[in-house]
């Protein structure tokens, strides 16, 4: 492990991340936005989120990658069902500690299914 | 501002399992319990401080971590100008003390409801971040006796939420997904290339090309149905 002090690593991204937070806040009014940035603006909710979580979602789990996915596609198919946002997330872990725990036995499952 | 707090329980669900899992990777990666929770405090960023405490884990220098912090938050700075452009009254006091609450959740939420009161913001950024600093504390004290299997699935509450708020409009409209799809792919490819930068560079290419492909009546038709709809 480096030596890295964590009082200056906390102090220091603390920074980084408080003053691009505060610029915007203070200087919103002296800056005036056109119809097309106004909707420039609206469509980074959407892009920001699809880069969030493609392809990070795939290293949910740095060793198997089909967890996050399988996560993913879990919570986008209860969003579809209109499941309200909190319980997608409940619903969504609960799978993945299932899925974790039969991940073992896939040996065996297969196995039997080529007895079959 | 309850209303705003009724808007972010959703949000409290994916923050308290995420901040354990945070306080599990930063124990792991030499911090004391004071320092994990003074760091959830104090810098307040989702996936960066999982980057900032993996890259401790692996030996990355204090100038390395505190640039990329400065990388992968700098999206805060594009979120705020969203948010307080939208709030009705602005109010400098106010604006300052909430500057620090901005995350991807609780901007998200915001900005796809029809409401646009500073109170509804401070409510709903607020309960994020209370949620994030207690979860850290839950996880500080818990740690020991979690098995590694419910840490690791805790890891996917964030990105369920993600998922989760993007479906709907997606679902909607067509070109809203086909913009997605390729905001995903180029992240995916740039990210080889410019590493850390690349999620900003795909958020403001993908928005660039959705300026072409998606039409205006997409987003106010989002809008509306978005805010008549019970997110809870």
């Amino acid at each position: 492990m480096a030596d890295v002090n964590i009082a200056y690593m906390i102090i220091g991204c603390a920074l980084v991340t408080f003053i691009p937070r505060l610029i915007p806040a203070v200087f919103v009014d002296k800056l005036n936005f056109g119809p097309g940035f106004e909707k420039f603006l609206n469509l980074i909710p959407f892009t920001a989120l699809a880069a969030l979580i493609c392809p990070g979602v795939l290293t949910v789990d740095p060793n198997i990658w089909y967890i996050g996915l399988a996560g993913a596609i879990v919570a986008a198919a209860l969003a579809w069902k209109k499941v309200p946002l909190g319980a997608i997330v409940i619903i969504t872990v609960i799978a993945l500690i299932i899925l974790y725990s039969v991940i073992p036995y896939f040996g065996v499952i297969a196995a039997l299914f080529a007895f079959i | 501002m309850i209303y705003g707090i009724k808007k972010g329980i959703p949000i409290t669900f994916g923050y308290v399992p995420m901040g354990i899992g945070y306080a599990a990777l930063a124990i792991k990666a030499g911090l004391n319990p004071i320092e994990t929770v003074s760091m959830s405090f104090f810098v307040f960023a989702g996936a960066g401080q999982f980057m900032a405490v993996s890259m401790l884990a692996g030996g990355a220098s204090l100038i390395a971590i505190v640039l990329t912090s400065f990388v992968v938050n700098f999206r805060y700075f594009i979120m705020n100008f969203v948010v307080y452009n939208k709030v009705e009254e602005s109010n400098l006091p106010l604006n300052i003390l909430s500057a620090h609450l901005v995350v991807d959740e609780s901007f998200a939420i915001f900005s796809l409801l029809e409401e646009s009161s500073i109170w509804i913001y401070i409510g709903l950024a607020g309960i994020a971040f209370l949620s994030w600093v207690f979860g850290a504390a839950i996880g500080v004290v818990l740690l020991d006796f979690l098995p590694v299997i419910v840490t690791n699935s805790f890891n996917i509450a964030l990105y369920a939420l993600f998922v989760a708020i993007l479906v709907p409009s997606v679902k909607r409209s067509s070109r809203i997904c086909i913009m997605v799809v390729i905001t995903g792919i180029l992240n995916y490819v740039l990210q080889f290339f410019i590493a850390n930068w690349s999620v900003i560079a795909a958020t403001l290419i993908g928005a660039a090309i959705g300026m072409y492909i998606v039409p205006d009546d997409d987003l106010s038709a989002d809008n509306q149905e978005i805010s008549s709809e019970e997110v809870i």
